[in-house]
């Protein structure tokens, strides 16, 4: 097997070391771009990512905090090297895109993409994406959950040069700035970008000048090369065959009673993994529409989830991995489709992909999880007349694995995003929160008991409030594995003031009053295994901790 | 005449395998003694070295004025799961608190998840609710039910619980329910071990508030016991200087104070070793220098910066993130055991595994016979299988060798020597990133940084690692492997008391601020009055986490009370660390959320009496051929003893300095001299 690194002419050791330069420079990038972002989704929500691509387009290295931006660059930087062509890019050049209908995600996820040059020549591209605060568009933060329209959603940017032989692209720059609610802010996360980019470039070249550009080069090729070879490995140990799976989403949040199909065949076969969504919904009119790059992000997570961790992560990961998305629907939507919820969707999505493999893979995948990530917004005004919006991401329980059982409220899948304390909340604004609590018999039955869901309860202490309501899972419970049972639906209801109570069908926006309560309770994970095998030393402890009432 | 009294100082380091004290008289030498951990009880430990310091050198209980430790018992309580049986109460509507945390996942490509909050502290049946509730300003809402809260300790104590940790909503802005539960159960059931989470902690989010408390409550009466015998030990040998234990922010505290706030000893041991660093660098003048301790499966990298060891606000027990302020130290999963294999694409990789030290790696021959880095230090001859830890383990060569060969360098078509050097390289690229991410997290650049290793294995990368960076200085103790024992010689008193604080710096009022410091004060003074610490001896330092309005991670900046333009200055001096850390500031409106005093009395900048007299033998003790980087064939090196070499003395690599605790390799370009404090200081040539 090494004879090919030979047949490059390349030592096995070099090659190894300037593995862990790559993964070193890109992870630098990545702490540059934390540090020196502006906005608190990056600073918290930890929404950006630093990656180095080859001349061809190829990842060869990528720093991600959080899964959802796995490979989503590629798209990017494909049409970045489609409309800039290689001879005539310049030192000091950064590209930048954002348009999803192009090769982004969403509209607030903005690329910029810088060309390394050694000696006059470039030899690899050193790129960065980070969802900035505001882009524009009819609400703040350009998410808006009521857009049917992509134009409604912000400013779109084709690829364009951001900075060209080191200048500022002043006509770009000014209309950014005419388009963004807080110029500043944007402004200081795309220098942040770039600096991020700046430590990529200026240590790739570094390196290059050490191994001489052409050993370089050769390297990258070998290190995509034995990462693709790993991974394809990996994937001959599935059983060959195609899996289908077929879940859910309850809505767009616009046609209320539509639910959202997703389906997918996952061919696994001769080291490749083909995922075919024929059969999925037709695009929605609601922003949970995802384009391409998003159901990319989804496979390669899933392929990343079964095989061996320790695989370096680059674009011979990505390689076995190809898709078919049917045109117009919602997984590969016709413009201007709106897709700024797209998060639930691929979560949906990478539930569905290993869904497809849960049976044929029962050591490696667990029953289906909650995949949902309750988003609440309460926006109003003080005693004092300022005004306040508090956002809230709220998770659910997750499937229970072959040995263990689900974990009780736990972000699963591509996201990782944190709660909101009850005392940030209670000191920022005027809502009380009665109850945080597990679920009781929320997760799904079986040998190994799915996650619990949780319960929250809150109640509008004064004023006038305007509430926002993205759920998931209300109408579709997930799934359990081997036997397992389904995990519970989530539900959430507002006890108004007066004593009636509205069920919220998922997704809703409305005015709370002083005195009314939202109480939400989000989805269990499915259950493992049938059961009547359950360990009944398991189900008293359950009993005596009442995740279990019966 | 009268003779004056000698008044020892004794630091005690427990590690894994070796327990190290230093002893000292002030103006005297300095003892260094190693005695096998005791993993039962590693107080008996303690008391063997303490006996043996008496027979070798003389030292009588009577002389011993000071006794300065660092421990792991706290540690240990968590990782092997042997802390108390634990009760939790919570404001009513909350007991899930601890079990959901804030919903994170640490490894993000894992489907198959485990629990990452630590459920195992207390279960939800051993975790109760009380009617009581207060609101964000500390106003109450609900009364405290009495009765509840004596019905939920009795039902805890039916259960077996030996500790109670109660952490009620908004307790910080307003003790008073917490502090009656606590009154009303200690009268009922006096002798559990209680924690309250304003006191521990008092700070607002309440899931870390009540996850610092739980590990306090659960690690107490284990550290208490613990600190018992230990002191009831001393004391029988006659030892009636007070017992001095290190917390994790790199401060000594009595042993009485210690036991109160168990949480704050986690780091104890890494939080010694990183004073022992400064103080090292101290005496080189090196006062930003990085300490890497490399053992057999990792390797811990800290910062010093301006001679201050960097401390972070949140710190990591057993892989669970815990609020509790403690020195920065990083660990990175490479180290001496770290096992070299070839994957399914023809890669060389190192580690993560490791061999550790059971089996260990095959040149220790007690049954490995996976390839690690030890093995790799052999085969290149950096490392006399004859001596090292100064002969008290033979190591077997041909073992090594044979594993390499067989391993590594046949599949991968090496030769021997050329597979060992690219263990070392890969390990060291490895390390390296981890190095500069660190350093490049806190917003530093390693460049102007010296290196200084720490422990066992850290003299053989440190020329490698140095050069990979950019270092243009490494100083290697000249009693590495005790570093830390030292460090607790060097360490100061101190005491830090702190408060939840939250109020805009425009129109900051000052009275207010000062008012509150001075409460603080009281309080760390009644804690320095529990030393003995006479209060002249005290120096205090005050310090506010400043946030700007709507952002939800603070900095700590120092803060001078008196100041007229207090606040203006505490906005100026937020910037001003803002820019260095995260990159950038902007002029918009900041906020106060905390107030802390810390009182410092005693500590040394360096060790003066860390003079050294050498051997008198000969300073080369041989010659080996050895391998080096970018040398095709064995290259002749001069074998040093540490020992021998005097102030002054200077050689240039290729060469190996060998001593009883560690090895250095001095690579080709590299000149080394010993300076006036006995540290060996390389730099490289040219440079």
């Amino acid at each position: 097997m090494p004879q090919d690194a030979f047949a490059r002419g390349l030592d096995p050791i070099t090659v190894e070391v300037v593995r862990h330069k790559l993964e070193g420079i890109a992870n630098e990038m990545q702490q540059t771009l934390l540090r020196s972002s502006f906005s608190p989704i990056v600073k918290e929500g930890l929404d950006a990512s630093s990656s180095l691509f080859t001349m061809s387009g190829e990842t060869l290295a990528q720093a991600t905090a959080i899964p959802i931006h796995l490979a989503t660059l590629i798209p990017v930087v494909a049409k970045i090297l489609e409309t800039f062509p290689i001879a005539t890019m310049q030192e000091g050049d950064v590209y930048c895109m954002n348009d999803p209908y192009l090769g982004g995600t969403h509209l607030p996820d903005v690329a910029l993409v810088q060309p390394v040059f050694v000696d006059g020549r470039p030899i690899a591209l050193s790129a960065t994406m980070t969802h900035h605060q505001d882009m524009g568009g009819m609400s703040p933060g350009s998410v808006p959950t009521t857009a049917t329209e992509i134009f409604q959603e912000g400013l779109r940017l084709p690829p364009l040069k951001f900075r060209e032989a080191g200048k500022y692209n002043e006509t770009l720059v000014a209309i950014i700035r005419r388009n963004v609610r807080i110029p500043d802010a944007v402004m200081g996360d795309l220098n942040a970008q770039l600096a991020a980019c700046n430590v990529g470039a200026r240590r790739i070249a570094e390196l290059a000048r050490t191994l001489g550009d052409n050993q370089a080069l050769a390297i990258f090729d070998e290190l995509l090369d034995r990462s693709e070879k790993l991974t394809r490995a990996a994937l001959g140990s599935i059983p060959e065959g195609t899996y289908t799976y077929v879940d859910f989403s309850d809505n767009d949040g616009i046609e209320l009673d539509k639910p959202i199909r997703l389906e997918v065949a996952v061919t696994v076969k001769d080291g490749g993994f083909h995922c075919d969504f024929t059969g999925s919904s037709p695009q929605v009119r609601g922003p949970f529409n995802c384009v391409p790059s998003g159901s990319l992000a989804a496979a390669c997570y899933a392929v990343r989830a079964v095989t061996d961790p320790a695989i370096p992560t680059n674009a011979g990961c990505f390689r076995p991995i190809s898709l078919a998305l049917p045109e117009g629907s919602v997984v590969n939507p016709r413009e201007p489709a709106p897709v700024n919820s797209r998060t639930a969707t691929i979560k949906r999505i990478t539930g569905c992909i290993l869904g497809a493999l849960k049976d044929v893979l029962p050591e490696r995948v667990p029953a289906d999880s909650s995949g949902e990530l309750l988003t609440l917004m309460f926006g109003g005004r003080h005693r004092d007349g300022t005004a306040f919006v508090t956002g809230e991401l709220i998770a659910g329980g997750s499937g229970a694995g072959p040995h263990s059982d689900g974990v009780d409220v736990i972000e699963t899948d591509v996201t990782n995003c944190m709660n909101l304390p009850v005392e940030a909340m209670e000191s920022d604004t005027p809502i009380r929160v009665h109850r945080l609590a597990l679920r009781e018999n929320s997760g799904g039955a079986g040998r190994q008991r799915g996650g619990l869901g949780v319960l929250k309860e809150y109640e509008i202490l004064d004023g006038e409030v305007a509430f926002t309501c993205r759920g998931e899972r209300h109408f579709f419970a997930p799934k359990g594995a081997q036997g397992g049972s389904e995990g519970a639906k989530a539900h959430a209801v507002i006890r108004r003031v007066g004593g009636s109570a509205e069920i919220i069908p998922s997704k809703a926006m409305t005015i709370l009053r002083a005195g009314d309560r939202v109480i939400v309770e989000t989805a269990g994970g499915g259950g493992n295994g049938p059961a009547a095998q359950r360990d009944p030393q398991a189900t008293a402890r359950d009993l005596a901790d009442g995740k279990v009432s019966s | 005449m009268t003779v004056k009294p000698r008044r020892f100082e004794i630091g005690v380091d427990i590690g894994g395998t070796f327990t190290d004290i230093v002893c000292r008289e002030p103006g005297g030498a300095l003892h260094v003694l190693k005695v096998p951990t005791t993993r039962g009880d590693p107080s008996r430990a303690v008391l063997d070295g303490v006996a043996e310091l008496a027979g070798r050198f003389g030292v009588t209980a009577a002389d011993v004025a000071r006794f300065a430790h660092g421990t792991t018992v706290a540690t240990n309580a968590v990782l092997e799961r042997k802390g108390a049986r634990l009760g939790v109460l919570t404001t009513q509507g909350f007991r899930d608190v601890l079990e959901i945390g804030r919903q994170l996942r640490n490894d993000v490509y894992r489907v198959i998840l485990q629990p990452e909050t630590p459920v195992f502290l207390a279960p939800r049946r051993l975790r109760k609710e009380v009617p009581e509730r207060l609101d964000a300003s500390g106003a109450v809402l609900l009364p405290l039910q009495e009765e509840a809260v004596l019905e939920a300790a009795d039902a805890l104590v039916a259960e077996g619980v030996e500790a109670i940790a109660i952490s009620f909503l908004f307790s910080f802005r307003n003790p008073k329910h917490e502090r009656c539960a606590a009154e009303l159960i200690r009268k009922r059931h006096p002798g559990l071990a209680l924690s309250l989470s304003h006191e521990v902690d008092p700070a607002f989010r309440e899931y870390e508030r009540t996850v610092v408390t739980a590990f306090d409550a659960y690690v107490k009466p284990l550290v208490d016991s613990y600190l018992a015998r230990l002191e009831h030990g001393l004391a029988e040998t006659g030892i009636g200087a007070p017992l001095q234990v290190m917390q994790s922010r790199g401060g000594l505290a009595a042993a009485d104070v210690a036991r109160q706030r168990p949480v704050r000893l986690f780091l104890s041991g890494p939080a010694a070793g990183v004073i022992g660093g400064r103080i090292v660098g101290a005496s080189a003048a090196a006062d930003d220098l990085i300490t890497i301790d490399i053992g057999g499966t990792s390797a811990d990298i800290a910062l010093v910066s301006r001679r201050k060891p960097m401390l972070r606000a949140e710190g990591v027990i057993a892989g669970f993130p815990v609020r509790v302020a403690m020195v920065d130290v990083n660990s990175i999963g490479a180290g001496g055991g770290s096992i070299a294999h070839i994957d399914a694409s023809g890669g060389l990789r190192v580690g993560p595994r490791s061999a550790g030290s059971e089996p260990g790696p095959a040149c220790y021959g007690r049954g490995g016979t996976e390839p690690t880095v030890t093995d790799a230090s052999v085969v290149l001859g950096w490392l006399d299988p004859a001596r090292f830890v100064g002969g008290r383990l033979k190591l077997d060569p041909a073992k090594a060798v044979a594993a390499i060969e067989h391993k590594i360098a046949k599949p991968l078509g090496l030769s021997l020597a050329q597979a060992a050097l690219g263990i070392h390289r890969v390990l060291n690229a490895g390390m390296a990133e981890g190095i500069r991410l660190v350093s490049v997290r806190q917003g530093i650049d390693p460049r102007g940084y010296a290196l200084v290793p720490l422990g066992g294995a850290g003299g053989l990368h440190a020329t490698a690692l140095a050069r990979e960076l950019g270092m243009r200085r490494i100083v290697v103790a000249r009693v590495p492997g005790v570093l830390a024992a030292a460090g607790l010689l060097a360490a100061p008193i101190e005491h830090e008391v702190s408060a939840d604080f939250v109020v805009p710096l425009a129109g900051l009022d000052l009275g207010a601020v000062r008012g509150k410091l001075g409460q603080l004060d009281a309080r760390a003074a009644e804690l320095m009055a529990a030393e003995q610490v006479a209060a002249v001896e005290v120096a205090i330092s005050y310090f506010a986490d400043v946030c700007y309005i709507g952002q939800s991670y603070h900095l700590e900046i120092a803060l001078q009370p008196d100041a007229p333009d207090l606040a203006q200055r505490l906005y100026r001096d937020f910037l001003e660390a803002h820019d260095r850390v995260y990159g950038h500031s902007v002029d918009s409106p900041a906020r106060l959320v905390g107030l802390r005093t810390v009182h410092r009395a005693g500590g040394s900048e360096v060790l003066e009496e860390m003079r050294f007299a050498p051997s008198g033998g000969p300073a080369v003790i041989g010659h080996r051929d050895i391998v080096v980087a970018g040398e095709a064939s064995l290259v002749p090196a001069d074998v040093y003893d540490r020992d021998a070499l005097k102030e002054g003395f200077a050689f240039s690599g290729p060469a190996v300095v060998e001593q009883s605790d560690t090895t250095t390799l001095v690579e080709p370009g590299w000149s080394a001299v010993v300076d006036a404090a006995g540290n060996l200081v390389l730099t490289p040539q040219g440079a």
